[in-house]
C-alpha cells in the first residue's frame, strides 16, 4: 500500500480521535455539562463528556474514510469541517462546567478572517495570471496607513462621510503599489520574490514616515464604519448574527470571494487569465495579451489588498499603528495556498486562521489550562502544516513566478 | 542584451526609495512643536535665547516598540520629558523604536552626539540600557519599568506599583459590575502588565468575593484590533467592566467595550484625554484609569539631572508620592454612587498609609 497523502491524513484524524475518545471517557466527570451561546436563539446545555466521546468518533470517522481513499474530492471540506468540529470539542473541554458564546465566537471569527481573506483574493487574482505577489502585507499596510490619513485630512471638511474617501483611497493605495509590482515583475522582469519583498519593506518605512510626519501631530481616533444590518437576514437565527449584521468591509468581503470565482471560472476574462498563468506562450499563440492580462490582474489584486488595509484602519481601530497589520498579509497567502488557488478554498483557509485566532482569546477568557504563547502559535503551526502540504495536493499555476519572454 | 540594464535601474530605484522612506538608522526627531496639542501655551522654540551660560542638558528618549503618541506609556513619557524641557530650557529628541533589535542602535545613536541625559521607556529594552550604560558610563540614563540588581551607577530605574493602580481599578470594577464578571485586556506578559493584571484581579476580590475576573494577553502592544476583539469576546461571557492594560491594543479594547455600553478603565495615563478625547463616543463610559505617573517620574530624573542630585539606583513611584492612582470619574460620575466613591476612597487613604497591600508578589 503506498503512504499517500490523503492516507497519512487518514491515520493522523483517526489516532487523534481516537485519543480524543478515550481522554474523554477516562478524564471527564459525567455530569458536567457546557453551555453554549447561541444567539438569539438563547442557550444550550450539552453534556461535556459524551459531546466529546462523539467528535472523537466523527474524526475517527472521518480518519477511515480518508485512509480507504473514500473521500476523494470531498477529502478537503471533510477534514476542514472535522478539524472545525475538533476546535469545538477544544471549547466544550475548555468551558465544561461553564458557558461559552458561540455564535459571538464564530461572529468574531469571520471578522478577523476577513483582512485574510481579502488578502489571499488578492493573491489569487495574482498568481492565477503568473505573478507571484509575497508583497501583500506591504500593500495592506500602506492602505491602512493612506486611508487613514486621508479620512483624518478629509474629515476637517466632510466630517464622518470623509471615511468613505479615506476607504477608496486605502483601496486606490492597494492598487498603486500593486503597479508598481507589476512594473517591476512584468516590465522590468525582476525576481517577483525581491520585488514583493521590496514592497513589504517599502510600505514600513512609507507609512512610519507618515504617521510620525504628520499623524502624531493631530492626535486623532477616527470614525469607523458603521455596522449595516441587512434587512430580512439579520433576524435569522445564528446565521443572521453571524453574516448579516456586520460592518460594510466584511459584507465586500465575502461579495469578492463569490465574484472572484465567478469571474475566474465562468467568464473570458478568467479563462484568460488562468491560461496566461498555466501557459503564457500557448495563450500568446492565441492571441491573448500576456502583459496587458497580468497588469490588470495584478491591480485588481492590489485594490483587494488595499481594501484589507482599510479594514484595519478604518472598520475595526479608527486609529494607525505602525506594523498594525501584524503579518496578516502572509497568512494570507498560506490561506491561499490552503485552497488551492481557488477563492472558496482561501475562504476557508481564511475563515480557519480566524478561528484561530478568536479561539486563542476565547480560551484565555475561560482560564483553559495552556500556555496562551502556545495559542499564539497556533495559526502559524497550521500554516506550516499546510505549506507541508499535508492537507490535499497544492498545485500553483505553472507559470507562477516566471516572466514571460515575448519571443 | 540592450534591456538587461533595465532591472538594474529598477532595483537601484526600488531600493533607494526604501532607504530614502526608512533609513539605515532613524535621525532623532528634534520636536519643536510637541505632537499633543494639550500644552497650554507652546513657546516657538526659533525664539529660544542662546544660551549665555553653559550650554544646555540635550535629553534624549528612546520609545519601547511603541509612538509618543500611543494614548498611553510611551506618550505619558515624552509629556514628562517635555515638561523638564520647557521648565529648564533644555535641548531634546526623541526616537520611536520600530523593532526589538534596534533597542541599542537607537540609544548608541543619542550617546554618540553626546547627549547628557537617554531616557528609555520599557522593561523590554532594560538589557540594551545597561549595555550602553556600561559603554557610555559618562551619561546619566533612566530607564521606565526596570530596575537593576545590582545598580548601575549612571542609570536610574523608575519603577511602579503598577500592582496597586491596579487594586484599585479592580475595586472600581468590582463595585460597579452588576453582572458580577469583569474583564482586563492586557498586553504582552511582562512584568508590570502582569502587576496590573493580579492588582486588578486581588482588588477586585477585595470588596467582592464573588466576582470573576475574565483576562487575556495579547502579545503586542501595537494591536487594536485584536484588543476589540478580546474585550467583545469578554462581554459575550457577560463581563461588564473591563480595564485595558496594553498600550494600544488595551486601548482597542476599551474603546470598542465603552461603544458597546460597558463600563471601562483606562490605563497609564488618563484615557479621557486621549483615547476619548473631544468626547469620543463611549466617553462618558470610562469610569476612570489606572495611573501610572511615568510623566512625573521621567520629570524627576531629568530634574535631578539639571539639579546636580543625579543617582543610579532605584526610585520607585507608588501611592505614597502619589506615582500611581486612579483618575478622576469625569462624565461617568453622575452614575458612580456615593458608596462606592466613599469606599474608593478609604482604599486610596488605606493604600497611602500602607495599612492596604495588594498581596501581588511576582
Amino acid at each position: 500500500m503506498r503512504l499517500t497523502r490523503p492516507k497519512v491524513l487518514g491515520i493522523t484524524f483517526l489516532v487523534l480521535g481516537i485519543l480524543l475518545s478515550l481522554y474523554s471517557a477516562a478524564r471527564i466527570d459525567p455530569a458536567q455539562r457546557t453551555t453554549l451561546g447561541v444567539g438569539t436563539l438563547g442557550t444550550r446545555d450539552v453534556p461535556a463528556q459524551a459531546s466529546l466521546v462523539l467528535i472523537g468518533l466523527i474524526t475517527s470517522l472521518s480518519g477511515i474514510l480518508a485512509l480507504f481513499d473514500r473521500l476523494r474530492r470531498a477529502l478537503a471540506p471533510t477534514l476542514v469541517t472535522v478539524a472545525l468540529l475538533d476546535m469545538l470539542a477544544l471549547m466544550i473541554w475548555a468551558a465544561r462546567g461553564s458557558s461559552v458564546d458561540l455564535v459571538g465566537m464564530l461572529a468574531a471569527s469571520l471578522r478577523m478572517a476577513t483582512p485574510i481573506a481579502l488578502g489571499s483574493l488578492a493573491g489569487i487574482w495574482c498568481e492565477r495570471s503568473g505573478v507571484i505577489n509575497i508583497g501583500i502585507e506591504g500593500m495592506m499596510l500602506a492602505a491602512a496607513a493612506f486611508g487613514f490619513a486621508v479620512n483624518l485630512y478629509l474629515s476637517q471638511w466632510l466630517g464622518p462621510r470623509a471615511i468613505w474617501i479615506g476607504l477608496l483611497a486605502a483601496v486606490l493605495t492597494g492598487g498603486l503599489m500593486a503597479f508598481f509590482h507589476a512594473v517591476l515583475s512584468i516590465r522590468f522582469k525582476t525576481d517577483q520574490i525581491i520585488s514583493g519583498t521590496a514592497i513589504n519593506i517599502l510600505a514600513v518605512g512609507a507609512s512610519g514616515f507618515l504617521r510620525r510626519a504628520y499623524l502624531v501631530k493631530a492626535y486623532f481616533v477616527g470614525e469607523i464604519l458603521p455596522i449595516v444590518n441587512v434587512p430580512l437576514l439579520a433576524d435569522i437565527p445564528i446565521l443572521g448574527a453571524i453574516f448579516f449584521q456586520n460592518r460594510p468591509i466584511v459584507y465586500m468581503m465575502l461579495i469578492l470571494v463569490v465574484l472572484t470565482n465567478f469571474i475566474l471560472f465562468f467568464t473570458a476574462w478568467g479563462l484568460r487569465t488562468r491560461a496566461v498563468g498555466e501557459h503564457p506562450l500557448a495563450a500568446d499563440t492565441v492571441g491573448i495579451d500576456v502583459f496587458k492580462t497580468r497588469y490588470v490582474n495584478v491591480v485588481i489584486g492590489g485594490l483587494m489588498a488595499g481594501l484589507a488595509g482599510g479594514w484595519f484602519s478604518l472598520e475595526t481601530v479608527g486609529s494607525f499603528e505602525d506594523l498594525m497589520t501584524g503579518g496578516k498579509g502572509f497568512i494570507a497567502l498560506a490561506a491561499m495556498i490552503f485552497g488551492n488557488w481557488t477563492p472558496y478554498g482561501a475562504f476557508m483557509g481564511a475563515l480557519l486562521f480566524g478561528f484561530a485566532e478568536a479561539l486563542e482569546i476565547k480560551l484565555q477568557i475561560l482560564d483553559a489550562p495552556i500556555p496562551h504563547q502556545f495559542l499564539t502559535m497556533v495559526p502559524y503551526f497550521a500554516t506550516m502544516v499546510v505549506l507541508a502540504g499535508l492537507i490535499g495536493r497544492t498545485v500553483p499555476p505553472a507559470a507562477d513566478g516566471r516572466p514571460y519572454e515575448k519571443q | 542584451m540592450r534591456k538587461a540594464i533595465w532591472p538594474t535601474i529598477a532595483l537601484v530605484v526600488a531600493v533607494s526609495m526604501v532607504l530614502a522612506a526608512c533609513g539605515p538608522t532613524p535621525t532623532p526627531v528634534p520636536p519643536t512643536k510637541p505632537p499633543v496639542a494639550a500644552t497650554a501655551t507652546p513657546v516657538p522654540p526659533t525664539k529660544a535665547p542662546e544660551p549665555t551660560k553653559p550650554a544646555a542638558l540635550k535629553v534624549g528618549l528612546v520609545t519601547d516598540v511603541g509612538k509618543v503618541n500611543d494614548g498611553t506609556f510611551n506618550e505619558f513619557a515624552y509629556k514628562g520629558m517635555m515638561r523638564a524641557v520647557d521648565e529648564f530650557k533644555l535641548k531634546s529628541a526623541f526616537i520611536e523604536t520600530l523593532a526589538p533589535t534596534d533597542y541599542e542602535k537607537n540609544i548608541s545613536q543619542f550617546a554618540e552626539e553626546k547627549y547628557d541625559v537617554i531616557i528609555t521607556v520599557g522593561f523590554m529594552i532594560g538589557d540594551a540600557t545597561a549595555a550602553m550604560a556600561k559603554k557610555y558610563p559618562t551619561i546619566k540614563f533612566a530607564i521606565v519599568d526596570f530596575a537593576y540588581a545590582p545598580p548601575i551607577p549612571n542609570v536610574m530605574g523608575l519603577v511602579f506599583t503598577e500592582d496597586q493602580s491596579g487594586y484599585l481599578a479592580g475595586a472600581l470594577a468590582g463595585l460597579m459590575t452588576k453582572s458580577n464578571v469583569i474583564g482586563i485586556v492586557c498586553g504582552k506578559e511582562i512584568p508590570p502588565v502582569v502587576k496590573f493584571r493580579k492588582g486588578y484581579e486581588n482588588g477586585a476580590k477585595s470588596v467582592n468575593p464573588n466576582v470573576k475576573v475574565l483576562g487575556v494577553y495579547i502579545d503586542s502592544f501595537t494591536a487594536p484590533d485584536k484588543g476589540k476583539e478580546a474585550a467583545l469576546s469578554q462581554i459575550a461571557e457577560k463581563a461588564d467592566v473591563i480595564f485595558g492594560a496594553g498600550g494600544p491594543t488595551g486601548s482597542g479594547g476599551i474603546k470598542a467595550a465603552a461603544e458597546k455600553g460597558v463600563w471601562v478603565i483606562g490605563v497609564d495615563q488618563d484615557e479621557y484625554f486621549t483615547t476619548f478625547r473631544d468626547k469620543k463616543p463611549g466617553y462618558d463610559k470610562l469610569v476612570s484609569s489606572a495611573m501610572k505617573r511615568v510623566d512625573v517620574a521621567v520629570y524627576t530624573a531629568i530634574a535631578n539631572a539639571v539639579k546636580g542630585t543625579f543617582k543610579g539606583g532605584t526610585a520607585v513611584f507608588d501611592a505614597t508620592n502619589d506615582g500611581v492612582g486612579l483618575a478622576p470619574f469625569h462624565d461617568a460620575e453622575k452614575n458612580i454612587p456615593k458608596a462606592v466613591q466613599d469606599k474608593l476612597a478609604e482604599i486610596a487613604k488605606g493604600m497611602k498609609e500602607g495599612k492596604i497591600t495588594t498581596g501581588v508578589k511576582l
